[in-house]
């Protein structure tokens, strides 16, 4: 019955949020809305096709749901404060605020998806070495987007860094793309693989 | 941790499944835990043991 009521809920508020978002003319981020809720709940739609039977809810469901959520939030208030603080009047200048939030909104939810895959299938069928792996990847992709937010302010400002400029256009992206595709892989393996 | 779910499942004829909808889990739940990939609550440890008829302290074995 819970589950039920669950699904009923996430269902209703995609539905509301994805009716406002055509609304706004925002319809690539209505369209990542629904496909995401889909992929979000694909195993109790497909066990609903099946068995006509809801998954139940249980703690480790709850858990990884919390988690999830955790992530997504902190990285929307992170990611707005970023862009209200330091880049706010370029971004203004360029951007309305409904393409800002809707850009925030869709970069939430997907960093939602993924983290709630990773904590639901990856995670436990991953050694600690993959794991180690997983962490050090992120961890460069976390340092090149750190280095190419400082570069960004410093030309905001017009300072000029022969050493940091050149940090910015050959190592930081480099950096990025290691960290990217590395993390991607672990990710991917984790996903595919049978648990050890 | 390790665990011996799967050894008293199959004492009883038990599948995944089956146990999972005895305990009111899914069945990716009772997967984990049998590899011990998944420390459960007190509650959720206490109903699976109760469940297969023995006790926690049979079903997990904690190794330091």
């Amino acid at each position: 019955m819970k589950a039920k009521k669950l699904l009923w809920a996430v269902f209703i508020v995609a539905l509301v949020i994805a009716v406002f978002l055509i609304a706004m003319a925002q319809y690539y981020v209505a369209v990542a809305l629904v496909i995401g809720t889909l992929i979000m709940r694909h195993r109790e739609i497909w066990s609903l096709i099946k068995t006509r039977k809801l998954p139940p809810v249980d703690e480790r469901v709850r858990e990884n749901t919390g988690k999830a959520i955790r992530n997504g939030f902190i990285f929307f208030a992170v990611a707005t404060a970023i862009m209200m603080l330091p880049f706010g009047g370029v971004v203004t200048r360029n951007l309305d605020t409904v393409h800002i939030l809707s850009a925030l909104f869709l970069a939430a939810g997907l960093v939602y998806l993924l983290t709630y895959l990773f904590y639901d299938r990856a995670e436990p069928k991953m050694t600690q070495g993959r794991l180690k792996m997983l962490k050090t990847y992120l961890l460069i992709i976390g340092i090149s987007v750190g280095v190419f937010i400082h570069n960004a302010l410093y030309a905001l400002f017009d300072v000029e860094e022969p050493v940091f400029f050149i940090i910015a256009t050959i190592i930081s992206p480099l950096a990025l793309a290691v960290g990217l595709i590395g993390s991607l892989v672990v990710f991917i393996m984790g996903l595919a693989g049978r648990p050890s | 941790m390790k665990t011996r779910i799967k050894e008293f499942r199959s004492r009883y004829n038990l599948t995944q499944e089956k146990l999972a909808e005895m305990v009111g889990v899914r069945r990716e739940t009772i997967i984990f835990l049998e590899q011990g990939k998944y420390n459960p609550s007190l509650r959720l440890a206490y109903s699976v043991a109760r469940t297969l008829h023995t006790t926690v302290e049979e079903l997990f074995i904690f190794d330091d």
